[in-house]
């Protein structure tokens, strides 16, 4: 059952450049979808279009059936996203008031709002930062704050703009871990990413962007060889002829 | 880093965190309204009683110290522009102009207070979270009858909010940029104005880019003026520190 449709959608910047070109795809439920390209090839600009940061100029983005742009709300409850920078996505004053915005803004009560902290904190195992000041943390960190921050949204839907940008091996892998247990959690997840080697072990899906269209679309191990040609590069393994191992294993 | 900076919320359980915000804003607007009229003594008791409660606060001197630099710095301009224009018994002349007693005794009152006024929004700001401060300002504005709160004091609330929000970020957005130009020799130019539009101009442009990444991270967590705030209690003892507070400033501005 398809959760995204995206029929026929175009997107033009103000300064004339196509952001977008007459995009048509539909997502799985439950399926983890790892989009690819160089920078500028569109990625950000199409994940932007799930939640209504930006609204289709033309074509049109269907969540569950219903226009993203009909109740924008629901599009934002329904839709979580993960900036390229956490920093920037941080707007409480201790890890606890930035997991709480969410869910304040959803207008619940604080007996709710108190709820969703604790699980989604306990969650990302972050549990025991809850006064902490979150410019503290390290980089692995401030994004599983990011991710307790969207899941105390309750979305179905997670989208991760360059999750891994960044961060060191430690908190590349802390990162994957969460991405693969709540692909496990029945959400569905898409991730855009111009280096596919730490995550393309675990995806269903890929898709490569190039100047704004979908140039490739399929599975992974069908995919990959050949994506060079497109700014992706292609992983050392998938070179020799072998299947891409997890960075989890 | 944000975190080391003064100019925002230290997490805590102390007697200032728990203090109700209404009765610490109400305190900070009487205080620094008492401050214009406080003498010497009254001033000298003022800063005791702040380093006290700094101390109490968890703020280490030294970082109180090298946020305010600047601020002294402004003190200092406004100690020597009084010192130098007030008429009075001359104390040093240079140049054409004369430093008078009455100019330094006026000036270090001056610079006394605004420094005092500066310390306590600093212990305000770093013992209140931003989203209390948010509701506190919105019910203290909506007391207003000419004021609509809906229409302006939620967004004056929401403003002040996020100018909190953006302190730190703007000081340590300085910082990186202070620093990648040392990175590459700005020290070497002697002229201030050029160091100055070499500073300003990228600061001022990553500000607005990172205010916009945050306003649309914001964005994609539904914020609007319509959330669930924080809940403000009073007790006792925020009453009976709203009534000391008052005696006090009373006590000063009879005086």
């Amino acid at each position: 059952m398809s959760i995204i449709e995206i029929k026929n959608l175009s997107h033009r910047f103000e300064n004339g450049t196509m952001g977008l070109d007459n995009i048509n795809l539909s997502i799985e439920k439950g399926t983890l979808t790892l989009i690819a390209g160089r920078n500028g090839s569109g990625k950000t600009t199409l994940l932007r279009h799930l939640n209504g940061l930006l609204l289709p100029e033309k074509g049109s983005v269907l969540l569950n059936h219903v226009p993203v742009s009909k109740n924008l709300k629901r599009a934002r409850q329904m839709v979580g996203m993960m900036f390229q920078d956490a920093d920037s996505q941080i707007v409480g004053e201790t890890v606890s008031a930035d997991v709480a915005f969410g869910p304040e803004n959803l207008c619940l009560d604080k007996a709710e709002v108190d709820i969703r902290v604790n699980q989604s904190l306990r969650a990302v195992g972050l549990e025991n930062y809850f006064d902490q000041r979150p410019h503290l943390l390290s980089g692995g960190e401030k994004r599983r704050l990011a991710i307790a921050g969207v899941l105390a949204m309750e979305p179905d839907i997670l989208v991760f703009d360059e999750p891994f940008s960044g961060l060191d091996y430690p908190g590349v892998k802390q990162v994957l871990e969460q991405i693969v247990s709540l692909h496990k959690t029945g959400h569905t997840i898409l991730v855009t990413t111009h280096d596919i080697e730490k995550i393309i072990a675990h995806a269903d899906r890929l898709i490569i962007m190039n100047n704004g269209k979908i140039i490739k679309d399929g599975v992974p191990d069908e995919i990959v060889p050949g994506s060079e040609e497109f700014g992706v590069r292609e992983p050392c393994l998938s070179h020799m002829g072998v299947r891409v191992r997890s960075w989890l294993d | 880093m944000a975190g080391l900076t003064a100019f925002n919320y230290l997490p805590g359980n102390t007697f200032l965190h728990v203090l109700d915000v209404r009765v610490k804003l109400a305190a900070l607007v009487m205080l620094s309204l008492t401050c214009i009229r406080a003498d010497l003594t009254e001033s000298l008791m003022m800063t005791l009683c702040l380093l006290f409660l700094f101390r109490a606060i968890h703020l280490s001197f030294r970082s109180i110290s090298r946020e305010l630099r600047y601020f002294i710095v402004l003190l200092l301009i406004v100690f020597l522009a009084r010192a130098f224009f007030t008429p009075g018994r001359p104390l040093i002349g240079i140049w054409s102009l004369t430093m008078t007693h009455q100019g330094v005794s006026d000036g270090i009152l001056i610079a006394w207070r605004l420094f005092l006024i500066i310390m306590l929004s600093l212990l305000f700001v770093s013992s209140t979270r931003p989203s209390d401060i948010k509701v506190a300002v919105e019910r203290l504005l909506a007391i207003f009858p000419f004021i609509s709160r809906k229409k302006v004091a939620v967004k004056v609330a929401v403003m002040m909010s996020l100018i909190l929000r953006f302190i730190p970020e703007i000081v340590n957005q300085a910082k990186e940029t202070l620093d990648a130009q040392k990175a590459r020799g700005i020290e070497n130019r002697k002229n201030p104005v050029y160091r100055l539009i070499k500073f300003a101009v990228p600061l001022i442009r990553r500000t607005f880019e990172n205010a916009d990444r945050l306003a649309l991270a914001m964005e994609a967590r539904c914020y609007s003026e319509n959330r669930t705030d924080p809940e403000l209690v009073s007790t006792q003892k925020d009453l009976l520190v709203f009534a000391g507070v008052t005696c006090f400033c009373l006590i000063i501005i009879i005086a």
